[in-house]
């Protein structure tokens, strides 16, 4: 399967370094609009109408941005992930000033509306190198997901069972 | 990055369309046996992206050309930020809680480790999966790891898939397995039924509810400690499981990996 587009794989390893968002802030902020608002029409159902989630939907964007921000200035290494999720943790805190309004803006936000469309896009663009893929493995994986699942179960049950 | 592909209109309002098909249809609960298969939006939303996708089907190629779907694949690691900036306020208000519940609670998290104990020599030693299983196993992939594997990989690598496929599986079989699982081992009598409970949060919401309702109905009579076990639990998981996978269970498994990988090799040769 790997041979069937080789240089497909060998651009992906490349260009990984340059793919992670915090790399290209002024591309990212504008792709980071069009997913907020599939986002944030995704949130119309379950969530809140539009207005009411507006502030929500902008303070998410602009804790992106700054968690990208941090990102890209700091000396190290971390996902973009882990700065923005901090970003947010630290707006949250109750000693916070102005965490109440922040955290009352996004309640109109509903967790798993904002999970839909990521969804939404892999399915849609995953390629055909994936499709053989996942062909070729699928019913493994079914095999591992079931061992996956158990072993975190005993695992912490373990542990926990030598701590109480 | 492409950017004429990245704002591809069509890509974008195709999203919303499903997406609030998937929305619309919402969570659908099906009974079966002593479990519940719990259905979410963001499956439908999956299944409806891949049927449209113009790699799969021809005639998708009239919604979305290859060519975007081909380009647009670095999409996914800027859509998947809003949710983790939700996620993350989620935490912060539970702040206090979160180091009330103790270091009993904090170091069970560890246990979140045994996910590629099992599982990742089964997968390359027996089933002779590549780089696949360290996506696979590194993680009890849900949505946070997710991202973790789309930051580190591309969702787009082996890895992505492996996680992907672990995703889809979780997502439609995850509360029936946990719900069977644990009523079961629970039946079993080798763990304290208190430390079983805290098993259950494994930062899965629709899990962590099939299997604590599934202890609560094997011994009624502490229903209401083990619901509150494993809803700390959980919150601990949501609080720690990013950092810990990123900073221990992946560097854990990638180090395993590296050591399972050759064994591989030999027992390919022995086979031949």
């Amino acid at each position: 399967m790997k041979t069937s587009e080789p240089t497909d794989m060998t651009l992906d390893a490349e260009a990984l370094e340059e793919l992670r968002p915090e790399q290209q802030l002024g591309k990212t902020c504008l792709v980071l609009a069009a997913v907020c608002l599939a986002a944030w029409f995704s949130n119309m159902v379950n969530g809140a109408p539009l207005l009411d989630a507006l502030p929500g939907m902008l303070l998410l964007y602009v804790m992106v941005v700054v968690g990208l921000l941090i990102g890209r200035v700091m000396p190290f290494y971390l996902p973009s992930v882990a700065w923005v999720s901090l970003v947010s943790i630290l707006a949250t805190l109750p000693v916070m000033p102005g965490s109440e309004w922040v955290v009352a803006q996004l309640a109109e936000i509903n967790f798993l509306a904002m999970v839909t469309p990521v969804l939404a896009y892999a399915g849609l663009t995953l390629t055909g190198r994936e499709f053989a893929m996942f062909r070729q493995t699928g019913w493994k994986l079914i095999l591992v997901a079931i061992l996956v699942f158990f072993g975190t179960f005993v695992g912490s049950a373990f542990v926990a069972n030598l701590l109480l | 990055m492409d950017l004429k592909s990245l704002l591809n209109w069509r890509l974008h309002l195709v999203v919303i369309v499903l997406s609030l098909l998937a929305e619309w249809i919402g969570i659908l609960r099906i009974p079966l046996g002593p479990g519940t298969l719990l259905l979410l939006p963001l499956l439908y939303a999956f299944v409806l992206g891949v049927v449209l996708n113009p790699h799969l089907f021809a005639a998708s190629e009239n919604v979305i050309p290859k060519r975007v779907s081909a380009a647009a694949g670095p999409v996914i690691l800027i859509a998947i930020l809003p949710f983790i900036a939700k996620f993350g306020s989620t935490i912060g208000p539970a702040v206090d809680q979160i180091i009330a519940a103790g270091p009993a609670l904090i170091l069970q998290e560890l246990g979140n480790l045994g996910t590629m104990l099992i599982a990742l020599p089964f997968a390359v030693l027996v089933l002779k999966m590549g780089r696949e299983a360290v996506g696979a196993t590194y993680s009890i992939a849900r949505e946070p790891n997710i991202a973790i594997i789309s930051d580190r990989y591309g969702l787009r690598s082996a890895e992505g898939i492996g996680i992907m496929g672990v995703y889809v599986v979780g997502t439609m079989f995850g509360t029936l397995f946990f719900a069977l699982m644990a009523s079961y081992i629970a039946s079993l009598d080798i763990f304290d039924i208190r430390a079983l409970a805290m098993a259950c949060g494994v930062g899965s919401g629709s899990m962590v509810a099939a299997c604590s309702a599934a202890l609560a109905e094997a011994v009624p009579a502490s229903r209401d400690e083990l619901l509150a076990f494993a809803g700390a639990s959980n919150l601990l998981t949501y609080a720690t499981g990013l950092y810990v996978s990123l900073f221990i269970a992946l560097p854990v498994t990638e180090w395993l990996y590296k050591r399972l990988a050759p064994l591989r090799q030999e027992a390919r040769h022995e086979n031949v």
